[in-house]
Formats: structure tokens, sequence, C-alpha cells
């Protein structure tokens, strides 16, 4: 006879229910549950928000004089968008250049239509790294579209889709693969991984690869397309002798405080490779 | 009144999970308020409570961030073991220290879980990380958290409830 505790039996319950509710997420079957509930948390999560955004926002600067953190986000938001333009300019004299014009009236074309969308929650752990935003399939929006920062700069893409909202994973959490190549540098490519605490890095990198190089999508596997700005390298660490070297990248957008993100509309995504995309 | 005050407080904690705890990490973690709550629960309304609401905060939790809400409620489990587990242990613990070594060992617990059940899902496998990333510094946000909602409680005159089952027990023949 084995004598159980009521928190045994409760135990045994709740490990039964977490194989159950991992089953049903996978399915999908707590999708319309998810979505109707998402409806009834948004006005308190516009008030938590609301509240806490700006105080969190005074801590950050605490110290800064408030002109300097003006046309510290100015800057950086001109330098992005330059950066953008340089690696958009580069990019059409290499295709120019190529020949491949052709492969870029197919896949290339990143002046697509897009859908602004604002970020209304996030969740945030070393591992995980996933964005809501306010827009769903009332408006358009599948499974596996890629967002941008308004800049232009690749943020990630969506893995979820409810009526009313859309979960995007982001390029930093530690599930997200990218085709990525470094603009103009001659076939030098690689899959760029999140790592725990939102850094990046390209693995399996082959080529000659600089500190200072801006790293775009490959436009390989058919889950991006070719040439969105990603970020650049920050160190390439390894000797000759290292068949691929470690390389940092930095995200060229600030993607942990962005409040309004782009969705490409016109991109279809597909599922070339089933190993590509996060 | 009470319980809908309860499942209040978790409710708030699932949404506040999701809108306000990424706006203070710290290194690269955030304060986990969803099993905060659920020890808070436990400090003070004792363990039934919790043994309701631990699958709905899972629950919650895991749709307001598409995550895997079962993986979040394994993780969720080991609050109330560990509660009990401190009260009937050798070392005389007031009421205080014995909330705050269940929301610490609940804390590392749940984050290893989620750490572990991230790397199954794909993400490297990096334990040097995890402790230096994750376990710290959520160790230092939980202790930070807490101790802003348990002093105030404290203080206001809510008195400690124990961790432990009172009554009755079933028997099962195997």
């Amino acid at each position: 006879m084995l004598i159980l505790n009521r928190y045994s039996w409760w135990l045994g319950a709740m490990v039964g229910l977490a194989i159950l509710l991992g089953i049903a997420g996978q399915v999908g079957v707590l999708s319309p549950v998810q979505g109707a509930f998402l409806r009834v948390t948004a006005p308190f999560e516009a008030v938590l928000g609301g509240i806490f955004r700006p105080v969190a926002g005074l801590l950050s600067s605490a110290g800064e004089v408030d002109d300097l953190r003006a046309e510290n986000a100015r800057l950086r938001v001109e330098n992005e968008g330059l950066r953008n333009e340089l690696a958009q300019r580069q990019q059409d004299a290499q295709r120019i250049k190529e020949l491949e014009a052709a492969l870029g009236l197919a896949q290339g074309d990143t002046s697509q239509s897009r859908l602004a969308a604002n970020v209304v929650h996030r969740d945030s752990s070393p591992f995980t790294d996933v964005i809501t935003i306010d827009r769903g399939s009332n408006d358009g929006i599948v499974k596996g579209m890629v967002v941008t920062s308004t800049q232009g700069s690749l943020m990630g893409t969506v893995t979820r889709v409810t009526p009313t909202r859309s979960f995007v994973r982001l390029i930093t959490d530690t599930r997200s693969n990218v085709r990525a190549a470094v603009l103009g540098g001659e076939g030098a490519d690689g899959i760029l991984r999140g790592n725990p605490g939102r850094t990046l890095t390209l693995d399996m990198a082959q080529g000659d690869i600089k500190v200072g190089d801006t790293i775009v999508t490959a436009g390989l596997g058919g889950a991006f397309p070719y040439g969105i700005p990603i970020g650049t390298v920050t160190s390439v660490e390894g000797t000759t002798q290292d068949l691929f070297p470690k390389v940092r990248v930095e995200p060229l957008t600030r993607l942990g405080t962005a409040t309004t993100v782009l969705v490409l509309m016109s991109f279809v995504p597909e599922r070339l490779d089933l190993e590509a995309g996060p | 009144m009470k319980a809908l005050a309860l499942f209040a407080l978790v409710f708030g904690a699932a949404i506040a999970q999701v809108t306000v705890a990424p706006l203070f990490p710290v290194g690269g973690a955030v304060p986990e308020l969803v099993l905060l709550s659920l020890c808070l629960v436990a400090a003070f309304s004792g363990p039934v409570p919790v043994m309701v609401l631990t699958p709905l905060a899972a629950l919650m939790h895991g749709m307001l961030a598409d995550r895997d809400a079962g993986l979040l409620l394994l993780a969720y489990l080991p609050v109330l073991k560990l509660g009990a587990a401190l009260e009937d242990g050798p070392l005389p613990l007031g009421h205080a220290a014995r909330t705050y070594l269940m929301a610490a060992g609940a804390g590392m617990l749940a984050r290893t879980v989620l750490a572990i059940g991230a790397m199954l899902g794909g993400a490297p496998a990096l334990f040097g990380a995890l402790a230096a990333e994750v376990l710290l510094p959520g160790l230092l946000l939980d202790i930070v958290v807490l101790t802003l909602c348990y002093v105030p409680l404290r203080l206001a005159g809510l008195t400690g409830s124990g961790f432990r089952l009172q009554r009755g027990r079933y028997f099962a023949h195997l």
C-alpha cells in the first residue's frame, strides 16, 4: 500500500495537466481561447504600460542631461537610417555589377508595402525574446511575415497570429536562425543566431569578414527577402586554422526599446528550407 | 471575495510579467512576477489557493507570452513543496525567512526548468550563461520585488500562513 498525501496527488495531476497543455499548445487547440484572452487583457496592458514605460525611461536616463539624451536618440535613429541607406546603395551597386537584376525583382525588393504596428508587450528572458504587436489576422498578417524596425532593420518574424494580435520572435531569441550574408563580402554568409543575453553570432561563416562589415539577410531558404539590413560585425575571433571564425554581430536597431515596428505585407515567406527562419 | 482578490493578484502579475518586468532587466534576467505572486499567496493564504491558482497562472502567462503553458506549469510546481520542506526542516526559521527562501529557491528552479526547456527547443546549451545571466540576476530581482511586496503587507497587518496542507490523507493501493 502506498500512502500518498494530497500534495502528491495534486503534483501528479499538475504534471499530467502540464503534458496536456503542452500538447494542446502544439496542436493549436488553445488559439481561439488565446485570442479572446488577449482581447480581454488589452486594456490592462495599456494601463500598465502607460504607467511604467515613463518610469523605466526615467530610470534608464537617470544622471543624464535631457538634451544629451534627446540628441543621442535623434542621432541613433539618424545613424541607423544612414547605415541602412548606405547598405541599400551598396546593394544596388552590387546587383548591377553582378547582373542579378532578375533575382532582385523576384526577391530583393525591400520597398514593399508595410504595415505599422505598436508593440504591446514583450516576453523577455535570456533564452526567449518575443514581442506582441497590436495587429493580427484581421489586418492581413499571416505566420512567417517579416518584421522590421521603422528604419527598415530586421527585427524578427511573426510566429503566431490571433485576430487582433501577433507574436513576433525577435532575431535575438535563442530559437532564431536567419540565413545572413556579409554585404559585399563576395559570398561570405552564415547563419545568424540569437544567444542568451540577447546577443547575435554569425555561425558557420566563411570568407573574408571584418569588424564593421554590414550583415544583411541572404534571401536563402525563402523565409526572408534578400538584403534587409540586420547589424554590424563587432568582433571576429579565431585563427586562420579555424574552419569557422566566431563572428559577433550587433543589431542595427535597439530591439529592447522598440515601440513601433513595420510588418512586410507583400513578402510571402516560403518554407524552402525547414531549418531556416526563426 | 478573497478568492477573487487572489485571482486578481495572479492575473495582474501575469499581465505585469509581459508589460512591466521587461522594462526593468538586470543583466539578461527579469523578475518572475507570476511566481512571486504565487509565493505571496502561499505566504499569506496558505497552500490550497496556490494549488488552484498555479495552473491558471501558467495558462495565463503562457497565453500572454505565447509560451508553452505546460512548461511554465512545471516551472511553478516547486513553490509549495519548497515551502512545506522549509517549514518541516530542522532550522527554526521565521515566516519571513521561509518566504524569502521559498521564493529564492522556487525562482532558481523555475528559471532552470525554463532554460532547459529552451535548450531542448533548440537554444544553445550554455550553462555558464545560465548561471551568470539568468540565475544570479534573477535571484537579485526576485528578492527586491518580494521585499517591495512582503514588507508592506506585513506592516499592513496581514498575518503569515503555514505552507503545509493540514487536513486529511488519501490512500492508493498499487
